[in-house]
């Protein structure tokens, strides 16, 4: 199998990574397959950026505002808040990986034997933070933002 | 968060005639709906003055907290104001979309305010869509899934929805017990954290199974509303609602150093 063909498929694992929260958001039964499709071209539209050598911030920023507006798109015509489908569809944009990596770090520094020099730890757990909490926030402003377009609904 | 509008009264059976307490019940109980089902703060309060437009109101003022909604309505120099607590609820869209389908159809075509009450009742009533061990275990097979996205192996996503499923467990037990949001997010995290740990040797990506079956905790919803209402400049419910998404997080982090702790990774 080609490279490209895997990294397609690893894509997909954002449908049942979003339809779990779905179910916990208690999304209508109708409206899954919504979550899981939108879920999908978000992630894939991240990988999209990065392929094609943006970073990761940027391409959260894209992904989330694309599940936005087609959650937006689709809602408008039913009478329903976007939001129901685009939050679950944003959750596998979540940076769990930099998130594990500054609390692996951050222990690091409290478990460091006196005298010894934490810095290589320090800067670990400061960029993995600071890159965590900037992809949340593009994450969560990419989602909100095309809900805005309506100001009345 | 306040917003007081003058509003284009939409013909209503009884315009102008039905009781002020009667509409103001009404509107309350939709914005109790949608406030506790996790609608953001404008959300609510475009519901509630539309619910008393549709029933002949034209001038009503909206407080929502984040955890009280209060309203006062006037008509012909009559006003009557009440202020409702919310109780905590867990997140519900299915409850949320039919509030706005009911609140699209008032707009075309109002309903007598029995009928209207009758319908919010409903809708109140249509709560549970799946069963719950059911959604447990979903939402460790999406915990199971980041793992695939965080790029481990097939080992790694069933060790990471394993602990996962184990964690959603505890949070669901401590939910019901009205353990407060620091709480239940360290002990879950400690849970499934700890539970992937020791069955991290199975797999050769332990750092993307241990990452992901933490997961589950993610306040995805408070972040979103937080945002939503930080761009519709509700600033104070905004900051509420990003200040209890960073709790859950931070209780996730130190579930996770406890856990990781007492593994030998």
């Amino acid at each position: 199998m080609t490279a490209w063909l895997i990294e397609l498929l690893i894509e997909l694992w954002a449908a049942p990574a979003a339809l779990g929260f779905a179910m916990l958001f208690n999304v209508p039964k109708r409206a899954l397959w919504l979550c899981g499709t939108l879920a999908v071209i978000g992630h894939g539209l991240r990988h999209l950026v990065d392929v094609l050598h943006g970073d990761l911030v940027l391409g959260t920023l894209a992904g989330a505002v694309v599940i936005g507006l087609l959650a937006e798109l689709h809602a408008r015509r039913r009478h329903e808040p976007g939001a129901i489908y685009a939050i679950s569809a944003a959750i596998p944009l979540v940076p769990g990986k930099s998130m594990y990596e500054s609390v692996q770090a951050m222990l690091g520094i409290a478990v460091l034997p006196a005298n010894a020099d934490g810095s290589a730890l320090i800067a670990i757990a400061g960029v993995s933070a600071i890159k965590a909490a900037m992809i949340l926030m593009a994450l969560a402003f990419g989602i909100a933002a095309p809900m805005l377009l309506r100001p009345d609904r | 968060m306040t917003s007081g509008t003058a509003i284009p009264s939409a013909p209503a059976p009884e315009a102008g005639t039905a009781p002020l307490a009667d509409i103001l019940a009404l509107a309350l109980q939709a914005g109790m709906l949608a406030h506790q089902s996790g609608a953001s703060t404008h959300r609510t309060s475009l519901l509630m003055r539309d619910t008393a437009a549709a029933h002949g109101v034209a001038l009503v003022d909206v407080m929502i907290s984040s955890t009280n909604i209060g309203l006062t309505i006037m008509r012909d120099g009559e006003s009557h104001t009440s202020m409702r607590k919310v109780p905590h609820m867990a997140v519900d869209f299915s409850v949320l979309c039919a509030l706005s389908r009911w609140q699209a159809g008032t707009r075309s075509q109002p309903a007598d305010l029995q009928g209207a009450s009758a319908a919010l009742a409903r809708i109140a009533q249509t709560r549970t869509v799946y069963p719950p061990l059911l959604v447990i275990g979903m939402v460790g097979v999406a915990c199971g899934s980041f793992a695939a996205l965080f790029g481990g192996d097939l080992m790694a996503v069933i060790i990471a929805a394993v602990g996962a499923t184990l964690g959603g467990a505890v949070k669901a037990w401590l939910l019901r017990r009205h353990f407060s949001h620091a709480i239940f997010a360290t002990v879950a995290s400690f849970v499934a954290i700890l539970a992937t740990g020791l069955l991290c040797p199975l797999s050769t990506t332990p750092n993307a199974a241990l990452a992901a079956s933490g997961l589950f905790l993610i306040p995805g919803v408070p972040l979103i509303n937080a945002a939503s209402d930080l761009l519709n400049a509700n600033y104070l419910n905004g900051v509420v609602r990003l200040t209890l998404s960073a709790v859950v997080v931070f209780g996730l982090a130190l579930g996770m150093s406890l856990a990781l702790r007492l593994l030998p990774v």
